[in-house]
C-alpha cells in the first residue's frame, strides 16, 4: 500500500477521511514551514514531511526526529492555502510511527506522566500560583483533586495497550529501561 | 506663410524639464512664425481650440505642435486643423516628450535641445506639400485561412454578420487539432460535443463556402481587394456523390498502422463528409492496377482522373488561423522518443484515450499501463531547442490526461515531472487540485532522461523540492510536447506579408494595441498561429479578429495614406532595383514610356526603394528629401 493511502485509512476513521485526505493536495508552497513556530527553534520542516509522505518515502518518515518536533499549535493547519490538515496529518503519521516503536523519548515521558499522574503536564508551584490569580481553586478538578479517578485512568491505559504502546513499568511505575 | 507653434506642457511631464516658455518666446524669432504659444494640454478641447482661432483670426497655413509622439497625437491635430479647412499634411509634430524630457534630467540643456526640435519642424513645416488622403471600395467578403476551432469560430462569426466568408483548409476536413482530441479541460467535455455542431453550421451556413483540401497559392491587391489563387487539391472522389457509406475503405487492400486504408475520412464527423484517396498510399498512383473501390462504389463517386483546379476569388480582409505543430520529441534525443515505443507524445495519447473512452480499456501497445510517468515542458522554454517561451496548454493537458488515466486504471500509479505547474486561466488551478485529489503525484523536476532497466522504463530526475535525484520505473512515458510554429509559417507570411516574431509565431502589430492586427492592413491573426493559446483563448482571439476584419467589410470604403513613394520619371532611368526590393510589389515598370510606376494604394510608404534607387529618382510623399535636409540642417546648426 502506498503511504499516503495508510495514512488516510489510519487518520481517516478517527478525523474524517475528507480531513485527511487533504494531504494529497499540497503544492509544496513552504507556507507552513515558513510559520512554523518550532522549526524557528528546532530542525521541523512540514513542507518536507509532507512531501515525503506524498512521495511514499515511508521509512524516512517515519523514523525522522523531526516529526516529533511540531508542537501541534496549528498555525500551519489554520494558514495552509491548500486546506491541507497539516496539523492532524502529522499527529496520523505519529500514530503510525509510533505503532513501529518510533514514539520518541520526550513523549513516551510526558505519556507516562499520564499513567502516573492522569496529566501529561502535572501541576506545579507556578502553575498553582497562576490559577489563584485567575480567580480559580488552586487545584483543578481532575485527579488532581480525585485522587480515585487515577484508577480508572490506569485501567483504561491497560485496555487499550497504551502502556505497552509506550514502554511503561508498573513495577517501578517508570518507563522500561 | 504664416506659421504658428504651439508648446504643450503636458502637464510636468514636460514642463518640469524643459523650459516651455523658453521654447516658445523662441518659436516666435524663427522666420515665417507669426504666432508661437505655450499651454498645458495642448491635446485638450481648449488646446485644440486655440489652434483653431488662430488659424481664423491669424490665416495660419502651417501648424507646429510640440509635445508627444505624433504616434499619440499626430491624428488629434490633424483633425483639428483640418476643421478650418487646413490639409491635415500642412501639419507637423516635435517630439520634444519622448524625445527629450522623458529621457533628460538637465533642464537647460533638454530646453536647448526642445528649441533645436521646433526648429527642425517649423523649417520641415514650411516645405511641406497638401496631400489627399485616397478611398477604395471594399470587397465585402472575408476570408479564413485554416479551419481549426479558431477559423471555424471566425468563419461562423463573419457570415453571422451577414458577410459571404470563405473558409480555406488544407486537410481533407476541417476541425484542426481539437477533432482528434478526447476530451477538453477545463470542463472535460467532449472534443467531439464542441466541434461538430459547429463544423455542421460551417458546412449549411449560407454565407460560408468551405474550400477544402485547398491551398493558398498566391496572395494580390490590398486591404479591401485581395486578389486570392488557391489551388484545390483532387479528391479522386466527388464529394457531391459521395454518401460515405464506407464500403469503398472496406474492400482497399491497404491498411495502416492505424487503421486507415488509402481512400478514407480522418474522422466520422469529417465536414465535407466525403472519402478521398491519399495517392501516397494507394496502389493505383504507385503503379499497380487496382480498382476495387470504384468497382465498388454504389454511387459512382470515384475518379481517379481528377485533376487539380485552380480558383481565384477576390477578398475584403482576411484572418489568419492557421494553427501550430506539436513539437518534434525526436529533438529530444535523452528522452527516447525515437528508441521505445512506450514513449510517446500528448497528441498521441490523445487518441488512445480517445479509443479508451470507448472501449473502458486503456491499452498502449496491448497492455494496460500500470506506472504512468508524464514529463511536462518537452520542447518548451527550451533554449537547447530554439523554444524559449512557454506552450501555455500541457501543463493542463497533463493534469487532464492523468486524472484520466487514474479513472480508467485506479490503481495506476501516476506521476508528473515539472518544472512549476502553470495553471492560470479560470477553474485550471482547481482543474489541478482535483488531479492531486485524485491521486497523481507532482514530482517537481524537469526529468532528465529516460533509459531502459531489466526491459522495464526508467525516469531519471531530481526532486528539486528534496534535493535528489531519483530513479523512477515506468511502463508508459508521455512526454507533453508543446506548441510550435507551422513549419510553412514563413512561406504564408511571406505570401501575406505578415512577419514572424523571434519566436517565429506570427507576429501581431502591438501586443496591447494591436493584437489581433498584423504589418499587413486588412490581415489579421487568431489562434495558435499568434502563439500557444488553449481553445477558449483560440476562440475569443478568433471573435476579436473577426471583428477587425468586419470594420472594413462594413464601412465599405477603405481609406488609404497618402504617404507613398512617387518617381521622378525624368530621372528615373527604369533600372528596376526598386521592384526587387519592395516587399508590397508596390513598384511596376512602365513598358512603354520606360519609367517605374508606382501604385500607391499597395505603396506603405516604408522608403526601401527610395533608399535604393541609384539614381535619387523616388522619394517619399510627406517625407521628401529636402523636408528632410532641411530639418537636419537646423539640428546640427
Ligand atoms: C495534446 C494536446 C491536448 C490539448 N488539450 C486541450 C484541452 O483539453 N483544452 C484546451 O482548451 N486546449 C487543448 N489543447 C490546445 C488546443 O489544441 C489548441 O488551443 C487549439 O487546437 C488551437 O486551435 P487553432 O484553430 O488555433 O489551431 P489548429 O487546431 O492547429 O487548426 C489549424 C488548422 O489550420 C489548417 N492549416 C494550417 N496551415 C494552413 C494553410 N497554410 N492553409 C490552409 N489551412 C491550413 C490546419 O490543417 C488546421 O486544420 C491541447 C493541445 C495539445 C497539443
Ligand atoms: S502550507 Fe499547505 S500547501 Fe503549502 S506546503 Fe504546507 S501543507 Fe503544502
Ligand atoms: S546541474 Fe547537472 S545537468 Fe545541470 S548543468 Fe550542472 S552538471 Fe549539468
Amino acid at each position: 500500500m502506498e503511504f499516503v493511502d495508510e495514512i488516510i485509512e489510519t487518520g481517516g476513521p478517527i478525523l474524517g477521511t475528507e480531513h485527511i485526505e487533504s494531504l494529497r493536495v499540497c503544492m509544496q508552497c513552504g507556507k507552513c514551514t515558513g510559520g512554523c513556530p518550532s522549526g524557528r527553534l528546532t530542525a521541523i520542516r512540514t513542507r518536507k514531511l509532507v512531501l515525503e509522505a506524498l512521495l511514499n518515502m515511508r521509512d524516512e518518515v517515519l523514523s525522522s526526529d523531526e516529526l516529533w518536533l511540531c508542537t501541534t499549535c496549528y498555525t500551519c493547519y489554520e494558514r495552509c492555502p491548500r486546506n491541507v490538515k497539516v496539523t492532524d496529518i502529522t499527529r496520523t503519521i505519529r500514530n503510525i510511527a509510533a505503532k513501529e516503536g518510533y514514539l520518541a523519548l520526550s513523549h513516551r515521558m510526558a505519556s507516562s506522566y499520564v499513567v502516573k499522574t492522569g496529566h501529561a503536564v502535572p501541576i506545579n508551584d507556578a502553575n498553582k500560583e497562576n490559577r489563584k490569580k485567575l480567580g480559580l481553586p488552586e487545584v483543578p478538578p481532575t485527579t488532581h483533586t480525585y485522587k480515585e479517578a487515577l484508577q480508572g485512568i490506569q485501567s483504561l491505559v491497560k485496555k487499550t495497550g497504551f502502556d505497552e504502546l509506550i514502554g511503561f513499568d508498573w513495577e517501578t511505575m517508570n518507563l522500561k529501561e | 506663410m504664416k506659421i504658428g507653434v504651439y508648446v504643450c506642457h503636458c502637464g510636468i511631464n514636460i514642463a518640469a524639464t524643459v523650459d516651455v516658455k523658453a521654447v516658445a518666446e523662441y518659436a516666435k524669432t524663427l522666420p515665417n512664425v507669426v504666432v508661437a504659444k505655450d499651454y498645458v494640454f495642448m491635446c485638450s478641447d481648449p488646446g485644440q481650440d486655440m489652434i483653431k482661432e488662430d488659424i481664423e483670426e491669424l490665416g495660419l497655413d502651417r501648424v507646429v505642435v510640440a509635445s508627444c509622439s505624433p504616434r499619440m497625437h499626430e491624428p488629434t491635430f490633424r483633425k483639428a486643423v483640418q476643421t478650418k479647412g487646413m490639409n491635415a499634411f500642412l501639419f507637423e509634430q516635435a517630439n520634444i516628450r519622448e524625445h527629450c524630457s522623458w529621457v533628460h534630467e538637465d533642464r537647460e540643456k533638454a530646453t536647448e535641445k526642445a528649441k533645436a526640435l521646433v526648429s527642425a519642424a517649423v523649417a520641415k513645416a514650411t516645405l511641406l506639400k497638401p496631400l489627399e488622403v485616397m478611398e477604395a471600395d471594399v470587397e465585402p467578403s472575408a476570408l479564413v485561412i485554416g479551419g481549426g476551432i479558431a477559423g471555424i469560430h471566425a468563419a461562423i462569426d463573419s457570415a453571422n454578420a451577414g458577410y459571404k466568408t470563405y473558409l480555406l483548409e488544407r486537410d481533407p476536413s476541417i476541425g484542426g487539432h481539437v477533432a482528434e482530441m478526447c476530451k477538453i479541460f477545463p470542463k472535460m467535455n467532449r472534443a467531439a460535443c464542441l466541434l461538430v455542431p459547429k463544423m455542421t453550421e460551417v458546412l449549411t451556413h449560407p454565407n460560408i463556402t468551405v474550400l477544402s483540401y485547398s491551398e493558398l497559392l498566391d496572395v494580390g491587391g490590398f486591404i479591401g481587394n485581395f486578389d486570392v489563387k488557391i489551388r484545390k487539391k483532387p479528391r479522386y472522389v466527388d464529394p457531391e456523390k459521395c454518401t460515405a457509406c464506407g464500403e469503398c475503405a472496406k474492400v482497399c487492400p491497404v491498411k495502416t498502422d492505424d487503421g486507415k486504408a488509402a481512400i478514407d475520412m480522418p474522422y466520422p464527423f469529417a465536414v465535407p463528409r466525403t472519402y478521398t484517396i491519399n495517392p501516397e498510399l494507394c496502389l493505383r498512383f504507385q503503379g499497380e492496377d487496382c480498382t476495387k473501390c470504384k468497382d465498388v462504389c454504389p454511387e459512382g463517386a470515384v475518379d481517379f482522373e481528377e485533376k487539380e483546379v485552380e480558383e481565384e476569388i477576390r477578398i475584403g480582409t482576411i484572418v489568419v488561423a492557421t494553427g501550430y505543430d506539436e513539437f518534434d520529441a525526436s529533438l529530444k534525443p535523452e528522452l527516447r522518443y525515437d528508441m521505445y515505443d512506450n514513449v510517446i507524445t500528448g497528441v498521441e495519447f490523445e487518441k488512445i484515450l480517445l479509443e479508451a473512452e470507448k472501449t473502458g480499456e486503456l491499452k498502449v501497445n496491448g497492455k494496460e499501463p500500470k506506472d504512468v510517468i508524464f514529463i511536462q515542458c518537452v520542447g518548451s522554454r527550451d533554449k537547447n531547442v530554439g523554444n524559449e517561451y512557454c506552450s501555455r496548454v500541457c501543463c493542463m493537458y497533463t493534469a487532464k490526461q492523468a486524472t484520466m488515466v487514474k479513472d480508467l486504471v485506479p490503481d495506476s500509479n501516476v506521476t508528473v515531472c515539472y518544472i512549476d505547474v502553470r495553471a492560470y486561466g479560470r477553474g485550471y488551478e482547481q482543474f489541478y487540485e482535483n488531479a492531486q485529489k485524485k491521486g497523481v503525484r507532482y514530482w517537481r523536476g524537469n526529468a532528465a532522461e529516460v533509459y531502459k532497466d531489466n526491459g522495464k522504463l526508467v525516469v531519471r530526475a531530481e526532486n528539486t523540492m528534496l534535493g535528489d535525484p531519483k530513479e523512477l520505473s515506468a511502463d508508459l512515458v508521455v512526454l507533453a510536447t508543446g506548441m510550435t510554429p507551422k513549419s510553412d509559417a514563413r512561406d504564408l507570411g511571406n505570401l501575406l506579408k505578415v512577419p514572424q516574431s523571434a519566436d517565429r509565431f506570427f507576429l501581431e502589430a502591438h501586443p496591447k494595441l494591436g493584437p489581433v492586427n498584423t504589418a499587413s492592413d486588412g490581415v489579421y491573426i487568431a489562434g495558435t498561429c499568434q502563439g500557444p493559446k488553449d481553445i477558449a483563448d483560440s476562440i475569443s482571439q478568433a471573435s476579436g479578429a473577426v471583428m477587425k476584419a468586419l470594420i472594413p467589410l462594413c464601412q465599405g470604403k477603405v481609406l488609404i495614406e497618402p504617404i507613398t513613394s512617387v518617381v521622378n520619371e525624368e530621372i528615373c532611368s527604369g533600372c528596376r532595383m526598386c521592384e526587387k526590393i519592395c516587399v508590397y510589389d508596390a513598384p511596376t515598370f512602365d513598358e512603354e514610356r520606360g519609367v517605374m510606376t508606382i501604385n500607391s494604394v499597395v505603396c506603405k510608404g516604408c522608403g526601401s526603394c527610395g533608399a535604393t534607387c541609384p539614381s535619387g529618382a523616388i522619394s517619399m510623399n510627406h517625407f521628401r528629401d529636402q523636408q528632410i535636409f532641411a530639418q537636419i540642417n537646423m539640428l546640427s546648426t
